[in-house]
Order: C-alpha cells, then structure tokens, then sequence
C-alpha cells in the first residue's frame, strides 16, 4: 500500500512543534511504515520547489505549526493548503497565536526599535531595519519577506480542517491525530481533536477545590511554594486550567505548576475574557482599595490571560469575526 | 423559512408620535426582512389597544411580536398577558423603549427616529432568538417552623397556628420564653411581663397544631420558598415528657451550679428548670455537672421522681422538619462592656448591666424581685447611666433604639420599692419617642428622678471605692457617690447568631443584624425568598415591636403559602450543559443564592431551578461558556448589540 | 475630528440603572442619541467578552451600569461586576486602550439626573478620542512607558 505524502511545516515558531514528532518515541517508526514525508524543512531537505511540482491535494495532510508574521509565511501555508487534502493547525502558534502573538501588545515600530535599534547590544549609527527591497554595495537586489504589522494565526490566512493545540502538542496528542488523519475516523470539519471541556474536569486536584472557593489575594509562584496535593486557586494561585482545553494529560500541573492555558480556549474564543470574567466572580475585595489590591497581583493580565491565545481574540488581533 | 416578528408601533398619543417619527418608521419596517406585519396604535395598553393586540396576533397567525413602545418595566407583564391570552409564550414577547429612552430624551425627530429604528432593530433580532419559557410550579408546604421561642416566636407560631396550620418552634434553651421571660417590667411603660406571656405559654402547650423542640440547634436549613427541610440536633435533657416540673428533685440533688438564667447571680441545682410553671415542663440534668454523669453512682433525683422521668440513658437526636416558610426569631444578646474598664463591671461591684437589674426586679429572679447589692442590702442610691457601651468607639458604634426607654423605666421600677431611693440618670440625648413618651418621662422627673445630662457619656468613669460605694465622675458635672450603678447597654448579636446567618446563607447589615430584603416593603422578609425575620435579631426591639414583626412575617408566609395552591418558579433562570461543564465549581462560588451543587458522580454542576432567580452571574462566571442564561443568552444580547449599533 | 459621532452601547440592569434611564426619561431630561441601552436583569450577567462583541461590532464606547454596591436585587451581582471589570480595565490599559472608552458606573432607579450625566460625560469624551481603531496590535491612543 503506498504510504501518505505529509508535510510539515514551521511559520513563526520554535521548533518545538516539529521536535512532538520525535515525542511519538517508538511509535514513529509505525508512522513511519505508512507516512512519507514529503516537505519537513526542520528535519529533511526538500526544496519549495519540490512542494510547488506536487498536484493539488497530492499531500494527504499538511502539519503547519507557528504563527504567521511574515508573507512568507503566508505564502507557504497557502502553497501547501492548494497542495494538501488536509491541513491541521498544529500547535498553539498556529490555532491561536502562541507566544507570538504576545507580539501583538507591542507595534511594529517598537518592535523594531527595540530589536534593530535600541537594544543594549545594538551598534547601528546608521538606523538600519530590515526591508522588504534593498540591494546589497554591489548592487545586486535583495528582498526580505515582508514583516506584517500583526501576528496573524494559521485560519487567519487559509481554510483549517482541525486544530491540535498545546505547546506543544504531546507524543500522545500527536500518535492521537495522526491515527484519527491516517484511518479517517476524523470528526466534522474545523473540529478541535480534543475533548471540547475544560481542564478542570480531568484534573485530579480538582477534589480539592471548594464549592465556596474565594480568592482574598493573588500569590505569584516567585513568592510562594505551591501546595502540591490542593488545587492551585484554591491557594490563590493563578492556574488558567478552568478556561482551558482538556485533553494534555495536565503534565504541568503534575509538576506542581498551574496551567498556563497552551491548550487554548474551550466554548469561546476569547480565552482571556472567560477566565478575567471567572476570576471576577470568585475573588473577594468589597472596597475599591481591596479590589486593586487583590488585583496587583496581576501585573500583567493581557500577558497571563492570552498568553497562546492573543491572535484569537478581538482585542489584540485584527479578527472581526471571533464566533467560536 | 425566516422567521418573522410582528412589529406594532405605539404612538403613546403624542408621547411618542411628537418626537419620532412613527410614519418613516412604519415605512422601514415594512421592508425589513425580519418583520411580516407592522401595526400602528394610538395606545397600546388601553383595553382598545389590548384588544388590538390580540385580534391581530390570532389573525395573522404571529409566532412572535416586538412593541415599540415604553419601558418594559411599566408594560411588558400588560402585553405578556395578551400574549398569553392567544396561546403565545410570554417568552415571545418583548418591547423596544422608544418612549422614556428615546421620545422624551431626544430632542431632534431625525435623531431620535434614528436611535427608535435602532432600538427596533435590535429587539428584532434578538426576537427570533427567543425561546419559549415554560412555566413551572412547585407544590408548596404550608406548614411553618419558627426558629426561637422568645415573644416573637411564640406570637408567629400562635397565629400560624390558629390559620390551622402546624408549626415547630425549635428552641435552645430548655423552654420558651426568650428575653421576655427574665423580666418583670415591659417597656415602655411597665406592662406586666408574666402577666402578658403566661397565659401565651398556656396557649402554646395547649395548641394541638404547635410542637415545641426545645434544647435544639437548628444545623441547617435546605430547600427553597415552599419546600424547606428544617434540620436540628436536639441535646439530650436526660428528662422525659412525664415530667411535670414539680421540682421534687431539686433539692435531694447534691450539685448546685452557677445559673446562667440568673446571669451567674443565682444557683441552681444540676437538675432544673428555668421557672416554675415553664413550658415544656419538664425538667433538664446539666451533664457536665451531674455526678452521675463524672463517673459517680448518684441516684437521687431518680430516687425522689414520683413519674420516673428521669432517664440518663437519653440520647440526642437529630429533628427533621418539612415546611413552606422559616420565621427566624433567634433575639440579639445584651451587649455586656466586661472589657471597658471606665464601666466598672467586674461581677464583683455594685455596678450591673439593665439586663442583670432586671433580674434582681423580677419574680422569678435569684432575689425574688428584691433589688439589693451584692452583700444583700438595699440601695438607696442608683445611678443609671444610658447608652454604656454604645455611640463610642471600643463599644457598639450605633443606636439600639431600646435601652433609654429601659434606663427612664428604672427609676419606676426602683421607687416601687425603695420609694425614698434617689436615683440619677447621666444621658445625652434621649431615644423615647411617640406622644406618651415625653409624658412618662415628666412623670419619672416628678417622682424624683434626676435627669444629668452630660455630652460625652464616653467620657463617664465608674470605680469601685474602698467602702463598696461606687464613684462615678461625670465630666463637666459634679461627681456622683452611689450605692448602686445600672448601666443601660445596647444589644447586638453574638457570634452564633452570625455564624447560624451563614448557614441560612442570609446577609447582615453592617451592624451584624440580619439584613431585611427591603426597609419599607418587606422589612421582616429575609433576602431568601420563604425565610422571614420578626423580632431582635432583626433590629433591637421591645415586646411591641417584636409582636408586630412577629405578626407581619407570618401574615406574608400565610398569604402566599396556601392549600391547594401552588408556587410559580422563576421562568428566566440559567442552566448548565453537563456535556460542557468541567466541573470547575468557579459558577458555585458566585451564585449569591447558593442554587448551584456540585455532583460528584456526573462531575459537573447542577442548578436547582426553584432556587436560581436568574441573575445570570453564573454565566458570566463560566469560564467554558457551559451555562446559558434562559432569555439573556450571549446570543440573544449579541443580536441585540448588532441591533442597537448597525439598525 | 470633524463631525464624528460616536457610537456607545450600555449594558443596563433591569432593575436600578434602566430605571434611572427611565427616571431621565419621565424627567425628560435629554441626553445624547448616540448612547443606546441593552437590558439585562443584573450587571452581573455581563461579562468582558459582551463588552468586547460590541466594541467589535463597532461601539467606540462601552457602558455598564448596575445597582450602587449594596443595593444590588440580587445580592451581590454588582460586587462582581466590579472586581470583573477592574481587571479588565487594567487589560484595556496594556492594549492601548484609552480608559475613557470603557465606563462602569452605578445608578439607581431614581437617578434620572445621573443618568443623564454619566451618559452626556461618556458621549463628550469618546467623541475627543474619535471612532476606535482595532489594528491587530497595540493602540496608539495611550503612550506606554
């Protein structure tokens, strides 16, 4: 039986992504029988060339991973979404933006001030930034792929057929999505391949949360030893799990820190509105001095409550439409 | 197929017609896609208007209408009924306010035709996305349990009663009669104590609809309006229900121990009873001091029982109690300033607290109603001093309202019997209202009472000197050398009232009363729907105040809980989707109404639909978007902000 | 800007702030066209992802009003709303959002005046700051350190 062409692909992204490949640990010798890689730039050599000679739809499934910053990768995801049957978002960065997307809280501008300018190792008298079109002292003409003014994530630019999220994505999450893709028992179309409910439920110290829970102050992990054995709210520690996506494992949470949300939004896609609006309603602070006070302990709400998620809501993307 | 709204108009006469402009907006509608008929009336909630409505719903055959008219708070439940009345939902109903929040607040037509279709618009589109609500009822208990035996509860229960209804009081102490029944004089004007409430005692014990629980603590009270479950843990009295308190135990019995009845100023023996002629009768054996219960064989209470009603095997029970309505009637405590030194109060003095005078003038006190000092003699001198404790800053910070009635009482109550007493009462301003109030008080001045007015009674120093007599130096004024000091204190209510309001998930007010659900509308009314106030534990009150409530709180329960009859449910309430719900249990923690539990099979939580009352902050809590608030969806008011920004 | 006018949403309480809406109605006291109510029966049912979905459908302003803590028909809803929305007015801040865009306020039902004063206060300003620009990262309309 002839194996099934994939791809993987990395936009704005660490790598980690394509390293969960390798988490499948023995198992990716089974993949390996029925799965032909056909375009991996982090792990093999083929060129774009080699993408743009495929038929449409030749490449069973398309893996893209990170975000989308720059046009060339908008241009990739777009070859290889003419190029493939299936695209699947993988990874956080391209569900919903990742740790890039945190880019969103700053402009453009300041991001190349900053990098290109006024960083304390900077030596750049003539103010140099990158361009799109330049030519090099002898003449010869250069181009750059053009930096976009936002993070964008992967259904931002072309049509997904399901969302794996989690950064990364785990051995099992991955073995999961890859049968489901490999023996077509595959959910409707835009689906998430992981259970749509909070992390909460599979959470073994959710036991420990009460039914009263009330938060008098918010305790940061640089301050505090965190229970290991009680839910991390219950100790006034912010743990992102309600407001999560099942389906990981909560690997973190067993090493005794809170969730951070990789996993993204479950029933919104607002994941920072949903747990500002949940934390609103279990916190104490009657006067406006307690209330900022409780609140100081947030110093960074945007940051905590979009932290993979910034590109999929309203606020600190350029998305109009965020049905969930 | 898309679904359609019928849409009427009102002019409101000119109210509305003056100000926007109803003939463009007829216009408009009639070729908006979301409307197949568009109506306009003059008045739309005159019987006329009414009969319009309905004629046209069941002509046209209309699923759903949009009135644009005025606020759905003065209106809606009108056209609801018309709804209602051709077989509608009333869930299908709903109004845009083009009236108070857009005719009369917006000058310019143009503007505010504008701002009507908007409003329109908005109300349209969340219309198609209303579902129809149905109607609940729950069968209702009519039977009542009253929570304390002082006057207040024993008047709730006699008058519960006499409706036919059956009513528990569950009491703690070992028989009825709260505050009331330690005190000889009633304010305002010196009403007979035992001359009122014996004969309201009779009435309890012999009313075959009230059951009396006594030595209980109420744990917990669960259900909602209707339906509650009273539970109690009933302590053991070791006293059968043969006893008829003849006290021929008392004094074979070895045991005499500090009476906390007498507030420490008496004894009584192990086995006892409050007062002769309490209800229930029967006697109660303090366990921790009882022999028979240290380890001694003492049988003498048991040898001198002429009813064998001593039983040391008795166990505590836990009582169980289903009812339609909870009157609380659990009183306030006397506010006892121990701990402020300038008051002189050390149990040891001549200095005592109005509720501890009280005992030394009443009947069934440990002096047989003799006022006398500590070392048995009679005082010819008193000082009263009002407000000891309150209005100061290491004390209670508010006004009970009660204690200068007690302080111009007491020099009647003293001149009763010591006629040639002097007494002083060192006040600031005086809290005695109504029209026989000053009259009392110009007779208390006349019979002798030395009325020392003084503005920082904060200031006031009370000392023990070395004869026994007391100093009491008064800032501004002469000192006072006295005999006896009475100090009129406040009340307030102690920590197992408080904690007992957590139980009852029932707020307080910021001095620690129990919060009423409104001042003037329903004052004895708790903010729990079926769990009601009446006396002390509400406000400081005399016996009047407290039969009033008493009376008022039963009155509510018995005008809605009545046989036959059925309670109707909050229709707009919020429920969860356990396929979604992750169990976080952050939705628990903000229901103001506790409505929601946790189920630890399902792993998710459930809300109690006779409880939730729609508030819809469990769905603004949810981090997962598993609750749906019925009739404020997110979807419905995203319809409506499209509606009110793009129509 | 020139002839700008924006465009503000308030979410109201059934029971204290849309009465207070009606009081300034009853009282005629005016206030601009550009403020439009959306009814709910506690300011506790809302919640940032409402106020966001009408900043997002073009509202350059946003609104909530509710019942003066204490007073709130259900309990505490409003305590809620409180601690819900200073956080999130926090979070506006790190997007660059400039804070007069985003109002909560606490009316009561016979507040008609008030009512028209926080709504007329709201409209002044939003209409200085101009129509609300989402640019997918952060708004120029505040300087960040």
């Amino acid at each position: 039986m002839p194996k099934v062409k994939a791809a993987i692909y990395w936009c704005s992204s660490c790598g980690g992504c394509d390293e969960s490949i390798v988490d499948l640990g023995e198992r990716i010798l089974a993949v390996r029988e029925l799965v032909d890689f056909v375009f991996w730039p982090c792990a093999m050599d083929p060129k774009l060339s080699d993408v743009e000679a495929l038929a449409d739809g030749e490449i069973v499934v398309s893996l893209i991973n990170g975000a989308i910053r720059t046009s060339e990768q908008e241009e990739m995801s777009k070859l290889l979404r003419r190029k493939s049957q299936l695209v699947v978002a993988f990874g956080s960065c391209a569900c919903t933006g990742g740790i890039p997307a945190l880019a969103n809280l700053k402009s453009k501008a300041s991001i190349f001030d900053r990098s290109y300018l006024h960083s304390p190792t900077n030596v750049n008298p003539d103010g140099v930034v990158p361009m799109e079109h330049s030519k090099t002292a002898e003449g010869y003409p250069m181009e750059l792929p053009a930096f976009y003014d936002t993070v964008y994530q992967l259904d931002d630019v072309i049509d997904v057929d399901y969302y794996l999220p989690g950064c990364s994505p785990n051995g099992d999450m991955v073995f999961a999505a890859l049968s489901a893709i490999l023996s077509g028992k595959l959910p409707p179309k835009g689906s998430v391949l992981l259970p749509d409910v909070a992390l909460c439920q599979s959470c073994d110290r959710n036991a420990t949360k009460p039914e009263t829970l009330t938060i008098t102050e918010f305790k940061r992990l640089i301050h505090v030893q965190a229970d290991p054995t009680q839910c991390f709210l219950n100790q006034g520690i912010l743990c992102m799990g309600p407001a999560t996506r099942s389906g990981c494992g909560y690997p973190c949470i067993q090493g005794n820190m809170p969730c951070t949300g990789c996993m993204g939004p479950v029933g919104s896609k607002d994941q920072g509105a949903r747990m500002l609006s949940a934390l609103g309603g279990v916190m104490e602070g009657e006067s406006e001095e307690q209330i900022a006070k409780a609140l100081d302990g947030i110093p960074d709400p945007a940051g905590t409550f979009y932290r993979y998620s910034m590109s999929s809501s309203f606020l600190g993307s350029k998305r109009k439409e965020v049905k969930p | 197929m898309t679904e359609k709204t019928t849409l009427f108009l009102c002019r409101c006469g000119t109210n509305v017609a003056d100000f926007v402009d109803l003939e463009a907006l007829e216009a408009w509608a009639k070729t908006n896609a979301g409307v197949d008929h568009v109506y306009t009336h003059d008045f739309l909630c005159a019987p006329a208007g009414k009969e319009f409505i309905e004629t046209t719903l069941k002509e046209q055959g209309s699923k759903r209408a949009v009135m644009a008219a005025c606020s759905p708070k003065l209106h809606l439940k009108t056209f609801e009924d018309c709804a209602t009345r051709v077989g509608l939902n009333p869930a299908q109903m709903s109004m845009a306010n083009i009236r108070e929040q857009c005719a009369w607040v917006t000058p310019d037509k143009t503007q505010a035709t504008l701002k009507a279709r908007s409003l329109i618009q908005a109300a349209l589109n969340r219309s198609v996305l209303q579902v129809d609500l149905p109607s609940q009822h729950v069968e209702c208990k009519t039977d009542m349990v009253v929570i304390g035996g002082g006057i207040a509860g024993i008047e709730a229960a006699l008058q519960a009663a006499e409706a036919g209804r059956k009513v528990t009081i569950f009491e703690k102490e070992i028989s009825l009669g709260g505050e009331m029944i330690k005190v000889e004089d009633l304010a305002p004007m010196s009403e007979c104590a035992p001359c009122l409430l014996a004969p309201r005692l009779s009435a309890i014990r012999e009313n075959p609809n009230i059951t009396v629980v006594s030595g209980a603590t109420v744990t917990d009270v669960l259900g909602f309006f209707g339906q509650f479950t009273v539970i109690a843990r009933k302590k053991a009295r070791f006293v059968t229900d043969a006893c008829i308190g003849c006290e021929a135990c008392f004094e074979p019995c070895p045991v005499d121990m500090q009476s906390e009845f007498h507030l420490g100023m008496g004894t009584h023996k192990a086995i006892y009873t409050l007062f002769p002629g309490s209800v229930p009768s029967a006697a109660a054996i303090d366990q921790e001091h009882c022999l028979h219960f240290q380890g001694n064989e003492c049988q003498a209470c048991i040898e001198n029982c002429p009813f064998s009603a001593i039983d040391f095997a008795q166990k505590e029970e836990i009582v169980e109690v289903q009812c339609g309505a909870v009157i609380v009637a659990i009183g306030a405590e006397v506010y006892t300033p121990k701990d402020l030194p300038r008051m002189g109060l050390n149990g040891k003095s001549n200095v005592f607290t109005y509720a501890e005078f009280e005992r030394l003038t009443c009947s069934n006190g440990p002096t047989q109603a003799k006022l006398q000092m500590r070392n048995g003699t009679v005082p010819q001198s008193i000082a009263v001093l009002h407000c000891a404790g309150s209005l100061c800053s290491d004390g209670l910070s508010y006004c009970s309202g009660v204690c200068c009635v007690n302080a111009i009482m007491a020099g009647e109550i003293i001149r009763k019997q010591i006629p040639e007493a002097v007494v002083y009462n060192i006040h600031d301003r005086i809290v005695f209202p109504g029209a026989e109030a000053e009259h009392f008080l110009q007779h208390q001045i006349q019979a002798g009472t030395r009325m020392i007015a003084c503005k920082n009674l904060e200031q006031v120093k009370i000392a023990e000197q070395a004869n026994g007599k007391i100093n009491v130096t008064i800032p501004g004024q002469e000192p006072l050398c006295v005999d006896m000091v009475v100090l009129s204190t406040g009340f307030h209510l102690g920590d197992k009232a408080k904690q007992f309001a957590s139980i009852l998930n029932v707020e307080l007010d910021p001095h620690g009363f129990f919060k009423s659900d409104h001042p003037i509308l329903n004052s004895t009314g708790s903010v729990l729907d079926g769990i009601a106030l009446a006396g002390s534990c509400l406000q400081p009150s005399h016996a009047v105040q407290s039969v009033t409530m008493a009376q008022a709180a039963v009155g509510r329960a018995l005008s809605r809980l009545v046989p036959g009859r059925t309670i109707e449910l909050e229709t707009m309430i919020s429920n969860i989707n356990p396929d979604i719900c992750a169990g976080c249990k952050m939705c628990i923690s903000s229901c103001p109404y506790k409505a929601i539990r946790f189920d630890q099979e399902k792993k998710s939580s459930t809300i109690n639909e006779a409880i939730c009352r729609g508030c819809g902050t469990c769905a603004a809590t949810c981090p997962s978007n598993a609750i749906t608030a019925r009739h404020f969806t997110n979807e419905q008011l995203l319809a409506e902000v499209k509606g009110v920004l793009h129509g | 800007m020139a002839n700008f006018e924006p465009s503000i949403v308030a979410f109201v309480c059934n029971w204290c702030s849309y009465g207070g809406a009606d009081s300034a109605g009853g009282q005629k006291l005016a206030y601009p066209a550009n403020v439009r109510l959306v009814r709910v029966m506690c300011s506790g049912r809302i919640d940032p992802e409402h106020v966001v979905a009408a900043f997002r459908e073009g509202a350059d302003g946003v609104m909530v009003m509710g019942c003066h803590p204490g007073n709130c028909h259900y309990r505490n809803g409003n305590h809620k709303t409180l601690r819900r929305f200073r956080l999130f007015e926090r979070m506006l801040f790190q997007f660059g959002i400039d804070k007069d865009r985003f109002m909560l306020e606490w009316v009561s039902a016979g507040e008609g005046q008030k009512f028209q004063e926080v709504t007329m206060a709201m409209t002044e300003r939003v209409r200085n700051l101009g129509p609300l620009v989402i640019s997918g990262s952060v708004a120029q309309e505040i300087s960040h350190a």
